[in-house]
């Protein structure tokens, strides 16, 4: 027999009671950080266009007086290796400073073809060259 | 003698053994190291710029050294001019930013403070400006912003 007054109800109801900020809050905030995140991004990635246009600029500006010195030393050790070989070779006649670094007698690009002709016998060499 | 290479004696002044031909004009090399080199670039890129652009035109007709040699004195002459007047009215100013440079891997990022005060300082006693060509118009140059996003990477 059920009890006076009846049973008491049964308890199926969900309880969730509403905790802290709401789904949406929550989005937006995530998504608005990271909005500002990616501005701020954007921001540094012009930033740092201009500041790679600033040091290139600043080297451009100083490349003529470098290049300027190292001519000036580049010219000087120049003469002083041809004042030099001058000196070594003063003995050797016919010799050229700053001349040829091989001194060919004959046309080199004709070298094969001589080598040829001698082997062969024909002066032309045109038998074996071809 | 334990080398084939000629005794280097430290009580005597050094002398160069291979100098440049007397029929090269004489000229003092600058003698600036990097960072104030960094720091005066853009009033030595304004100042001499004629200078600057002759001799780059002639190497540009001839590489060979000896072509450019008078021209190369020139834009040396001018350059060690440029620091000398910098050095001259802005001297404090000048060595506070290259001394900043110096500490911060050459960053010009780094030294907006002091660079701000040179180029007040060399703007108003010499007249020159920094100026980046290429820079966007409309908006203020990098050295001129006032809320940079890179600037030191220790605060």
């Amino acid at each position: 027999m059920p009890p006076p007054g009846g049973y008491e109800a049964i308890k199926y109801k969900r309880n969730l009671p509403v905790r802290g900020v709401g789904g949406a809050v929550v989005f937006s905030t995530v998504a608005a950080i990271c909005a500002f995140g990616f501005w701020r991004v954007g921001k540094g990635n012009v930033e740092k266009r201009e500041l790679k246009r600033e040091q290139a600029w600043s080297r451009i500006n100083l490349v003529p007086l470098l290049l300027a010195e190292q001519d000036r030393d580049a010219y000087r050790r120049q003469q002083a290796a041809l004042a030099r070989e001058k000196e070594i070779m003063k003995d050797y006649p016919g010799w050229e400073v700053n001349g040829a670094v091989i001194a060919f007698e004959r046309n080199p690009s004709n070298i094969w073809k001589e080598a040829f002709a001698d082997i062969s016998g024909d002066p032309t060499g045109r038998k074996e060259y071809i | 003698m334990a080398s084939h290479r000629p005794a280097v004696l430290t009580d005597q002044p050094y002398t160069d053994p291979n100098p440049l031909p007397s029929s090269v004009p004489h000229v003092d090399e600058l003698g600036v190291t990097s960072a104030p080199l960094k720091s005066a670039s853009f009033f030595i890129g304004q100042h001499c710029k004629e200078v600057n652009e002759d001799f780059m035109l002639c190497k540009q007709e001839n590489r060979d050294p000896a072509h450019c040699l008078s021209e190369g004195r020139k834009v040396t002459r001018c350059a060690a001019d440029v620091i000398g007047k910098i050095k001259e009215s802005c001297l404090a100013e000048f060595d506070a930013h290259w001394q900043c440079l110096e500490k911060n891997n050459q960053y010009f990022q780094a030294c907006r403070k002091p660079e701000k005060a040179l180029n007040q300082c060399v703007f108003t006693k010499l007249n020159l400006t920094k100026k980046i060509p290429g820079s966007p118009e409309g908006h203020s140059q990098i050295h001129e912003k006032s809320s940079p996003i890179f600037t030191r990477v220790q605060k």
